[in-house]
């Protein structure tokens, strides 16, 4: 990372706290207009996009509370692609990216970077980014499980001009937009993310003609500065000393067997430098590039550091990162394939700093969220004739973890998205798409079992109407449950896993890897996905609390026995309290056989 | 006025507001500490202060008024509380969640929040029973209703002495016979159980909102019940000529007989009658684009009325419930005079959210407040009257306003008491703009096209300086701001808004009959409650409305559309109006691509005639007698005390030309004129302040 840039003298805090609301307002009319101009159900319905504004350094000034695993990576990638223009930026000009060459995530999440020129000085850029629900490629919506390489995922945009001093590039554009499926959706998308940058200009520019380039540059270096301050003093409350974490990513098809990846996070004092250790990289969708694993990275940091709004770079400039050598899982190089990323192995590498951090803070971490383990949709709308594809977000709502302070929310994750994204409205899908959705509820004994219970996870099942509709499963979660911790255990751990079931006559299908398949009307796919770790020990949770989630169906009457000690009559209406302490004090001694 | 007097009682948390109207006379307030056991003894309270300052009895005041209108916030306070009945709900099957899915979304501020709590469920899962039967999205029965599981329900439902019934199916929207059917067995096995349907009370796309605003209506309607009931039997025995009105969020009246039905409708019934007073007190200055504010102790109201129209939200979350019906669009923001200055986490300084409340107040009110707040900010700036006597039991102590300022903010940030104070001041009034942002901009307008009223008792100290943040001009202070919502329901109409759903591309050939015998449906239903409720059929009117997107959006623009048959050239002429409504919230329109029209609404109004403002005498000069010599403010953060006039508002007559630095006080409310001010006192009663230049 960079050393902290000087900066000389300070604003008064007035006007600093003024320019912050200013910027956050300017960031919330951003994410308003993508939120209602998108098209794309993964824009409007799953707020799958993030805003963030950059300075002319260009570093983070304000990242929106959006998706994690946008916001991280944005910051290399901001860099990436103004180093790669250098010179060559002028007013006017909007510049579009997906490649995780320059620091993107993956090749489906599109950014625009609009610079913000003010009396003819680089003063700011407007940066958005968003999930399109197709970039080309052999697999509608971008997840091929069979590409070995980079090239067979679809179409990488390195950072290329949009429009050029004001004017758009009618043939980039096009040349973009031929390489897509469902086109008008992704043009719409890219208005919307046009129409976002354009907002945020609008009131930078006004912030400026109040204030003044030297005011608000002053505030904003402030601004990072406490930023940094704060996380300095998180990390010094930390023992200097190194500590571990690891995780474990199963084996999702690629058929190499379960692959760990390991961090160590070095604490000295103030600062903290997390260094990753991963396999090598495989022929298979799940390599994670360099900016990519920075979400991942700085994820884990705040489910540490848990810091209130708002947010900028200088809550990183204590925090140096090794992503181990190129060509290994967590730091891809050409031509390994990634798509899968943004979920696996982000997650999977996020639980390894979030362990490493509960080594070294106990007492400050939470337990871990369901990994995203999901479904797209592709097939053609027997009504219009034409295709439709799109990311099933309501498939990977899964379990948020428990934490020092209570439950876990149900239906809150994946842990890579943290609660930004929205699921959509059932019928607003259902009219969307030829679909009938029979299912979208929370999953009994998904929560992890804890003092303080992992949220549910939550099941969708899906059956198509009058057409064949092609199913492609991606993520994990499905063979590896999510951590709890602070002791908390598992005795019935199979029930907290994801899976994806395929019901057809006469039989009942369960993948626990990513495969692509098909349904016709009459069957139904259900994609389970994982709940949420618990936190501390199951048997100290108070029996009426388990008695509740019996009642609540979240807890079945043998799991509240199996995972907690808890003996209820065979209705699940009374605790059986002499049962129940003895239960306990077994478990008490003898831990749980998980 | 067909009688002597109309009758507004505005009933809130605190106090009750009552303005009692009189025909071609003054407009007088009152108000009396709320009782929310029984609100009736708070407004018999209201009703002996008037027949002492008129000398009549309370009946007599009651039998000579015209319409008797209360607002209440007992709705609100149910769902704050969670006060409201134990509900059932009745839901497709493989959907009993989704009211605590909520999507899967958590709130932002929140994110990495690990003590944030999920939001509150009204109805336990264990009572969220599913009932096999499915419609699909084009009204189509995929399978038919499975009666034995809603039977199977409603023992559950007894064995748990349910009160209320909520049934929300998927697509009932459609085809609403499933939970007709479920509807009929409910009410014949539970009777005497309240029962609602999301067709009727939200029909409209969209299974989460409706669900979640049927359960939301189950939960309250029984506790609203209860209270018409209790109001509207008071009212009967002073007499009253006509059946009570309630203020709904829509902005308008209704009887008691729809509210106890819909008690969804009048969860934000307080604040919602302000846009309408603001129209009304901005009307003899031939302005009728309006932001209305209001600070009171608490929290910030902003409502906006554009073109003399007043603007509503749709399907949002409001106390974290979602809410399809239309309610007034009340941006509310944790900013009052109670509001807390503090230093966050990374060293900078916030105003609010959270309030020092009533108990222990700012700290200036010597009951135990340790807290710096926007008020001890304004005490130490000079607004307020040092030592004076807040409802006759707190006085406003200067010294502790400061030692609270330099304790908990001067000195952690190492600024002057002076420049502290100045700063909470600005820093809540940009809180404040920036909801106004959030109301205006984002909705596409200019606040700079709109005129600031002001209403609340705190907000006088405020609104100059809001002006200037906002580059607004225009600003009106009416003497009654203190009690402005109670006198916005006193000139407000009866109106119900009535919705229905039909997706469908829009264009020359689309289904225009479909459209045109929904709208038909809808006029005619509402019509029919107005006549029947005794208006003339000229005074009734009719507003159209439809949402639309581009095709495969998800979130509409609403248009108002004209009356009358839908054609062809009507639809153009739609069309472009939404194209054109895009580009200005959106900065861009797709004219070449295809629209979509998913959800209507016909508001019917059964106008009422309207009190006339006060006539106040004219005398410029009476500005010397009001004069009330010199208090030091500050009014930048230079720390320069500048020597302020002073006037008693009572003593002022129409005409009085006050120019800044001033400051007014009211019996009620304090303004203060920013230098580069100036104010001018209009017979109606209200104070234009303008900008001024010497």
């Amino acid at each position: 990372m960079t050393q902290a840039p000087h900066h000389a003298g300070r604003v008064d805090p007035i006007t600093l706290a003024v320019i912050r609301g200013a910027l956050e307002t300017t960031q919330r009319e951003m994410t308003l207009t993508l939120e209602k101009t998108g098209r794309s159900s993964v824009f409007n319905l799953a707020h799958d996009y993030s805003n963030a504004l950059f300075d002319h350094l260009p570093e983070m000034i304000l990242q929106g509370q959006d998706i994690p695993i946008h916001l991280g990576s944005l910051i290399p990638a901001m860099k990436a692609v103004a180093g790669f223009f250098g010179d060559d930026i002028h007013e006017g000009d909007v510049i579009y990216h997906n490649d995780p060459a320059y620091q993107g995530s993956h090749i489906l999440d599109c950014c625009m970077y609009k610079p913000v020129f003010y009396n003819g000085e680089l003063v700011f850029w407007t940066v958005c980014k968003g999930h399109l629900t197709d970039i080309g490629g052999p697999v509608p919506a971008g997840y091929n499980p069979a590409a070995k390489e980079i090239y067979a995922e679809g179409l990488r945009i390195p950072p290329v001009k949009l429009w050029e001093q004001g004017r758009r590039r009618d043939d980039v554009v096009n040349l973009l937009l031929s390489n897509m499926r469902a086109r008008r959706d992704q043009e719409g998308d890219l208005n919307a993310q046009f129409g976002a940058c354009r907002v945020g200009e609008r009131n930078l520019i006004a912030l400026l003609d109040k204030y003044g380039v030297d005011t608000v540059r002053a505030a904003i270096a402030e601004l990072k500065d406490m930023a940094d301050r704060h996380m300095r003093s998180l990390v010094r409350s930390i023992p200097d000393g190194v500590y571990h974490g690891e995780a474990v990513l199963e084996d999702a098809g690629h058929g190499l067997g379960a692959l760990t990846i390991r961090t160590t996070a070095t604490v000295k004092d103030d600062t903290v430098h997390i260094r990753v250790d991963s396999p090598p990289q495989v022929p298979y969708f799940i390599n994670s590039y360099a900016g990519n694993s920075m979400s991942g990275i700085y994820l884990g940091l705040m489910m540490f550091a848990q810091v209130p709004p708002p947010y900028n770079e200088g809550l990183y400039r204590c925090v140096s990162v090794d992503l181990g050598p190129k060509g290994t899982l967590c730091n891809a190089v050409e031509p390994a394939p990634h798509v899968n990323c943004t979920t696996t192995p982000m997650e999977t590498l996020t639980d390894a700093v979030r362990m490493a951090f509960e080594a070294a803070a106990p007492e400050r971490v939470t337990a871990s969220w369901g990994h995203a383990s999901g479904i797209n949709i592709a097939g053609i709308n027997p009504a219009t004739g034409e295709q439709y594809v799109t990311m099933v977000l309501a498939s990977i709502i899964s379990g948020a973890g428990a934490t020092r302070y209570m439950d876990g929310w149900h239906a809150c994750g994946p842990l890579c998205c943290f609660g930004a994204l929205s699921s959509g409205d059932i019928e607003l899908l259902e009219y969307a798409y030829p679909i009938i959705i029979h299912r979208y509820g929370l999953q009994e004994d998904s929560g992890g079992a804890g003092r303080y219970r992992g949220g549910s996870g939550t099941v969708w099942e899906v059956e198509p109407i009058d057409h064949e509709m092609t199913i492609i499963a991606f993520g994990e979660g499905r063979q590896i449950g999510t951590m709890g911790a602070a002791g908390a255990v598992d005795a019935l751990p199979e029930r907290k896993l994801g899976r994806l079931e395929i019901d057809k006559p006469g039989e009942h299908i369960v993948h626990r890897q990513n495969v692509i398949t098909t349904i016709q009307p009459g069957e139904r796919a259900r994609n389970v996905n994982p709940g949420g770790g618990g936190y501390g020990l199951p048997w100290q949770r108070p029996a009426e609390e388990v008695l509740r989630d019996v009642c609540n169906g979240l807890v079945s009457i043998d799991a509240a026995a199996t995972e907690y000690g808890v003996i209820l009559d065979s209705c699940g209406q009374h605790v059986d309290a002499a049962a129940t302490a003895a239960a306990r004090q077994r478990m008490n001694q003898q831990g749980v056989q998980a | 006025m067909k009688q002597r007097f109309r009758l507004g009682v505005d009933a809130g948390g605190t106090f009750t507001d009552f303005v009692l109207a009189e025909k071609d006379g003054p407009l007088r307030l009152f108000k009396s500490p709320s009782t929310p056991d029984d609100g009736t003894r708070a407004i018999a309270a209201g009703l002996q202060q008037m027949a002492e300052a008129l000398d009549m009895s309370a009946s007599q005041i009651v039998q000579n008024c015209d319409l008797c209108i209360n607002g209440t916030t007992v709705a609100l306070n149910a769902l704050i509380e969670l006060k409201g009945v134990k509900v059932g709900l009745l839901c497709t099957a493989g959907h009993e969640d989704s009211i605590e899915i909520r999507l899967g979304h958590k709130e932002e501020g929140y994110r990495y929040d690990a003590s944030y709590p999920p939001a509150p469920q009204l109805v336990p899962r264990q009572l969220r029973r599913a009932v096999r039967g499915r419609v699909l999205s084009d009204g189509s029965v995929h399978e038919p209703l499975n009666e034995d599981d809603i039977l199977a329900a409603i023992e559950v439902f007894r064995a748990e002495q349910v009160q209320s019934v909520a049934i929300s199916f998927v697509w009932s929207v459609r085809n609403p016979a499933h939970e007709r059917r479920a509807r009929e067995l409910v009410e014949q096995h539970l009777p005497g159980v309240f029962v609602c349907c999301g067709s009727e009370v939200y029909p409209q796309v969209r299974e989460y909102t409706r669900t979640s605003t049927t359960v939301v209506n189950a939960y309250l309607s029984p506790v609203m019940g209860r209270y018409v009931q209790r109001i509207d039997q008071f009212f009967a025995e002073h007499g009253a000529r006509a059946p009570v009105r309630y203020y709904q969020s829509n902005g308008g009246l209704a009887l008691g007989t729809v509210m106890r039905e819909r008690a969804v409708n009048a969860i934000n019934s307080g604040p919602a009658s302000a846009p309408q007073a603001g129209l009304y007190i901005a009307k003899p200055f031939g302005i009728d684009n309006v932001i209305t504010v209001d600070m009171g102790g608490t929290s910030f109201d902003i409502t906006l009325a554009k073109g003399g129209q007043t603007q509503l939200n749709r399907n949002f979350d409001f106390l974290r419930h979602r809410i399809g019906v239309p309610m007034i669009h009340v941006e509310t923001l944790g900013a009052g005079g109670g509001s807390i200055a503090h230093i966050n986490t990374f060293g900078m300084l916030e105003v609010g959210p959270h309030s020092a409340g009533a108990t222990p107040g700012p700290a200036c009110y010597g009951k135990g407040g340790e807290q710096a707040t926007v008020t001890d900010g304004n005490l130490a700036l000079g607004y307020l009257r040092p030592n004076a006597v807040l409802g006759g039991t707190i006085r406003l102590d200067q010294d502790k306003a400061r030692n609270v300022i330099a304790a908990n903010v001067a000195e952690p940030l190492g600024i002057s008491v002076e420049k502290a104070a100045f700063g909470i001041n600005t820093l809540v009034n940009m809180n404040m703009a920036n909801g106004i942002r959030r109301i205006s901009i984002e909705q596409g307008y200019d606040p700079r096209d709109f005129a600031l009223i002001c209403a609340g008792g705190a907000t006088g100290m405020h609104i100059t300086a809001l002006a200037e943040e906002l580059g607004v001009e225009t600003v009106l202070v009416p003497k009654s701001a203190s009690c402005l919502c109670a006198f916005g329901q006193v000139i407000s109409d009866v109106k119900y808004n009535f919705l229905a759903s039909a997706p469908m591309r829009l264009h020359r050939e689309a289904d225009l009959a479909e459209l045109n015998r929904l709208f038909a449906d809808m006029e005619q239903r509402g019509r029919q409650l107005l006549l029947d409720d005794g208006f003339d059929a000229a005074d009734i009117r009719v507003h159209r409305s439809v949402e639309m997107r581009y095709m495969g959006q998800i979130h509409e623009c609403t248009v108002d559309i004209a009356g009358g048959e839908l054609t062809a050239a009507s639809v153009d002429a739609i069309l472009a109006a939404f194209h054109a409504r895009h580009e200005a919230l959106f900065t861009y329109s797709e004219p070449h691509n295809p629209v979509e029209l998913v959800n209507l609404e016909c508001t019917l109004t059964g106008l009422v005639d309207k009190p006339a403002l006060p006539s106040l005498a004219q005398d410029a000069d009476s500005i010397r007698d009001a004069h009330d010599g010199f208090r030091p403010m500050l009014f930048d953060d230079s720390g320069r005390w500048v020597e302020t006039p002073v006037y008693r508002g009572e003593q002022l007559l129409a005409g009085s030309r006050i120019v800044g630095p001033a400051a007014i006080e009211e019996p009620t409310t304090t303004v203060v004129i920013r230098p580069g001010w100036q104010a001018e006192l209009h017979t109606s009663g209200t104070y234009k302040l303008t900008r001024w230049a010497e």
